[in-house]
């Protein structure tokens, strides 16, 4: 089984000529002499993704207060629920996930291409104005600029700006990729791509609306139609930018922190490609029962079951390459974090084909059972993965040891209760719910008024809340952490390694 | 060629790969997707649906503003359960003019579809103002402001109705000229009241 | 050792549990021994206790009153959640036997199942608060004590397999993920059934 060797890049470079003739001489026989990796813009989008998960995790911890107390928005805009719930899923996907992603995808793809930054001042703009353009846009949010459409909320003038920033990131990372120095794309710039590629084309068609005021406009799909495209759209969200980016993150630091190849390169080519395949069908699942053609949500049900495949063909990949790898363990509390975010991943991509399944989608649609399964995913795989990754690529890039390897372990077990805690409670909330909700009794009326039903609710509430504040505080080590290890320090510049000039 | 030499070539060439992977991942949508934008029967407005009118208009587009959908589904199962709960399921017909569509993917709240007619204006206006001063065990946070601001303060309501007169919705223009009329002297809290208590079955009795 | 692995173990697993699991590594017990002495014990407590705290209170799930259901339906609950404890016991046994040539963990299957029934014991016996039949009670006391559960599962483990730390902390997170997996699944299962019919009315 043929492996694929992660790129050596982070040996100490040779030593190269200097002196500007010397310089030019060595560049045209094919050497990198005086090259440079452009690492600055991933540190600085790896603080702007700890900053927004920070922001995001305490407007989350905020509102399931709010479902706990609902007066503690105290009359105001603002902070009412319906604004700010947007407003954290907004900043853990797009200013959180998206910045991690950016910043992982420009280290790694500098690496395993062996060459800098395709147009680094154009990757500067791509990562300071999506900042800009996340903060803008969740403070439009909490203003009530909404189109209404999960994960595509941002009115018009955002999706704009979004698609001038993707076309950048695109232009960036492919060209970093035509100008390889090692032929072979290896398999995580694979899912990079697809991030990239199949986000774009969700985007453009999911945003089609006409503009009425700066902050209103209406879309181009109505009713039914808006139905199933909208679900095309943010089904595959979930799979090409949670899932697939970040699968992204893991074929390149995993393989990296454990020092091994990649268990079945043949695996991951196949897992790829049937993910990319399969995972597009599958948003219909988000409409059983609903007024949508039958055929429709069949072939998405299927399609969802099919997807657990390939998604478990990376798994085992991931955790096979890491049983090979258990010596670091010891040392490495980041290996800790990738460990476990494959058990989640595991479960959230098992869970999800599971609640695709009509009989079961029957009792679990429209209650908090998705949103624990949600929050296993972005807790358990997504959180994890970058954490783990943060972990890793902070103090490479700062040149220095991460500042309490102490903290980082409580943080693993922090974020372990957090997500744990977190998804048993929605398991009860939305296990009860869904099937109180659908209950009659032996003549056949319904057993529990709504309000009762939501009533008993408040436990599980008040305990997904503790969760979250669990998850939130090992969230705060981390940044604290981060800081510290970067506090008075700046990016170390890493070259490609020296290919062998005449 | 077998499939790992194709596959070899494809990992050597950018554009080969970012062709396949558009390629491979558009086939979903094509199938999926596409017939069902095509499908004019979807978006066919059922019998006794009529697209909205000046006040509920700004009505549901305050409820998109104040996210009352992360809360609320307004799409009724054919569950048996449900129907008794909530009333007649809801139809494909019933959505065409519903710009984007609100079913919701979670219900904190109860379904809203059939929530017209079941409780007086002033239950709803006092229920949205302050939840908890006709329900005291409600979590749902309440919207005081709605009533502190007039229903077209930026008064575009005509340029609202003719976005959606292009998009296809059957506005006439002696409509469009007595929107704001329609809407004077109303608040926010009125707007979104009208709306909704027009959530009923299509062909519904109209309550007195 | 092998004899005194059945409920007898269990004080000594609050107090000294690293001393249980070391003498498990040391012996080597048989499946069938482990099989009736501890898991079977163990599985039937809490369906027994389910039964009593149903029907001698009903449940509550919150608002109301509470649940009372007839003594038939008890008892076919009962049965399914103590073939669902046995099944869930002896399947990780399995899972964690298959797994263990991958972390240098090969032992008798009667070490695995024992394993499972030392790391499951916590949460089993916290099930006394079935006898208090009401949800929220039920999960302040179930949470810590699988807290509980999964520390014996990450320190117990590489005691009782006789592997180094960092592998027993790896396979202990794959057992994890195959609980999670048949937990969620036990839960889907469960649902599909009762929309099929197959369970209490519900009007689907």
């Amino acid at each position: 089984m043929e492996a694929v060797s992660p790129s050596p890049s982070d040996a100490p470079p040779l030593p190269k000529p200097t002196g500007g003739k010397a310089v030019a001489a060595d560049r045209a026989a094919g050497g990198t002499a005086g090259e440079r990796y452009h690492d600055r813009v991933a540190s600085w989008l790896t603080a702007f993704a700890m900053a927004w998960s920070i922001i995001g995790m305490t407007a989350g911890v905020y509102v399931a207060a709010e479902l706990v107390w609902p007066t503690i928005d105290f009359g105001r805009e603002w902070l009412s629920y319906g604004r700010l719930r947007t407003l954290h899923t907004n900043a853990v996907i797009f200013g959180f996930g998206v910045s991690a992603l950016m910043g992982t995808a420009f280290y790694s793809v500098q690496r395993t291409c062996h060459v800098p930054l395709f147009a680094p001042r154009l990757a500067w703009f791509c990562a300071l104005a999506w900042q800009a353009g996340v903060l803008a846009g969740g403070i439009s949010l909490l203003a009530g600029w909404n189109g209404g459409k999960e994960y595509a909320e941002l009115e018009w003038p955002f999706d704009i700006a979004i698609t001038v920033v993707w076309v950048c990131f695109a232009i960036v990372f492919f060209g970093t990729i035509a100008k390889r120095r090692i032929k072979p794309i290896y398999v995580s710039n694979w899912f990079y791509g697809g991030l990239i590629i199949v986000i774009a084309m969700l985007h453009l068609v999911n945003s089609l609306a006409i503009p009425v005021t700066l902050s209103k406009s209406y879309s181009l799909f109505a009713g039914a139609q808006d139905a199933i495209v909208q679900w095309w759209y943010g089904h595959n969200a979930v799979g090409f930018l949670l899932t697939g980016g970040f699968l992204g993150m893991l074929y390149y630091f995993l393989p990296k922190h454990a020092g091994r190849p990649i268990w079945s390169y043949r695996l991951s080519i196949v897992a790829f490609w049937a993910f990319t395949y399969s995972y597009i069908w599958a948003g219909p699942h988000h409409l059983h029962y609903n007024a949508v053609p039958e055929w429709v949500q069949s072939l998405g049900m299927v399609m969802s079951l099919v997807l657990l495949a390939p998604s478990w063909a990376t798994l085992v990949n991931g955790v096979m390459t890491v049983a090979g790898a258990w010596e670091k363990l010891r040392t490495d509390p980041a290996l800790k974090f990738i460990v476990l975010s494959l058990a989640f991943y595991g479960l959230a991509t098992f869970e999800g084909p599971m609640m695709s399944i009509r009989s079961v989608n029957v009792v679990s649609h429209f209650t908090d059972w998705t949103i624990g399964h949600v929050h296993s995913g972005a807790l358990g795989w997504n959180a994890m993965i970058t954490f783990g990754a943060f972990y890793f690529l902070v103090p490479r890039l700062m040149g220095a040891s991460l500042h309490s390897v102490r903290l980082a372990n409580i943080h693993f077990w922090l974020a372990l209760a957090g997500t744990m805690l977190y998804i048993l409670a929605m398991w009860g909330a939305g296990v009860s719910q869904g099937l109180l909700w659908l209950s009659l009794d032996d003549i056949g009326e319904l057993s529990f008024s709504f309000k009762d039903i939501m009533a008993s609710m408040a436990p599980y509430y008040a305990l997904r809340l503790v969760a979250g504040l669990i998850f939130l505080s090992g969230a705060l080590l981390m940044a604290y952490n981060l800081a510290m290890t970067g506090k008075g320090r700046r990016t170390v510049a890493a070259s490609p390694p020296a290919t062998a000039a005449a | 060629m077998n499939a790992v030499d194709l596959h070899r070539k494809l990992e050597r060439n950018s554009g080969l790969l970012i062709f396949g992977i558009l390629l491979v991942s558009a086939i979903g949508g094509l199938v999926q997707v596409l017939p069902s934008v095509l499908q004019d029967d979807l978006v066919t407005p059922g019998p006794g649906t009529q697209p909205y009118g000046p006040v509920e208009l700004i009505g549901r587009d305050l409820y998109i503003r104040e996210g009352c959908s992360t809360c609320h589904s307004q799409q009724v199962r054919p569950l048996l359960a449900e129907v008794k709960r909530y009333g007649p399921y809801s139809k494909a017909g019933e959505s065409a003019y519903d710009r984007p569509f609100l079913w919701g993917s979670k219900r904190t709240g109860p379904d809203l579809h059939r929530i017209g007619g079941k409780y007086t204006d002033l239950w709803q206006r006092m229920h949205l103002l302050d939840p908890r001063s006709v329900v005291p065990d409600s979590i749902m946070p309440g919207y005081p402001w709605l009533a502190e601001r007039a229903a077209d303060a930026d008064g575009s309501i005509q340029a609202r109705m003719r976005a959606l007169r292009r998009l296809g919705h059957p506005y006439t223009e002696a409509e469009i000229e007595a929107a704001p009329a329609a809407l004077a002297g109303l608040a926010e809290v009125d707007a979104l009241v009208a709306y909704l208590q027009s959530l009923r079955p299509p062909n519904a009795e109209a309550t007195p | 050792m092998s004899d005194a692995l059945g409920l007898s173990a269990l004080p000594r697993l609050v107090t000294q549990p690293m001393a249980v699991f070391k003498a498990l590594s040391e012996s080597a017990p048989e499946g069938h021994r482990v099989f009736f002495q501890l898991i079977l014990p163990l599985s039937l407590i809490p369906p027994v206790l389910a039964y009593v705290g149903g029907s001698a209170f009903g449940w509550r799930l919150g608002g109301g009153e509470p649940l009372m259901m007839p003594a038939q339906s008890l008892t076919l609950i009962s049965l399914a959640y103590f073939f669902a404890m046995v099944f869930g016991l002896v399947s990780s046994a399995a899972v964690s036997a298959w797994m263990a040539a991958t972390y240098g963990a090969q032992r008798a299957f009667g070490t695995h199942l024992a394993l499972a029934g030392l790391v499951a014991a916590p949460v089993i016996l916290a099930s006394a608060a079935h006898l208090a039949p009401h949800v929220f009670i039920n999960m302040l006391v179930l949470i810590p004590a699988l807290i509980w559960s999964l520390y014996l599962l990450y320190r117990g483990l590489p005691e009782a397999l006789a592997i180094p730390p960092e592998r027993g902390m790896l396979m202990a997170t794959a057992l994890a993920g195959y609980l999670l997996v048949a937990i969620v699944s036990l839960l889907g299962i469960t649902v599909a059934l009762w929309s099929g019919g197959i369970g209490p009315a519900i009007g689907v």
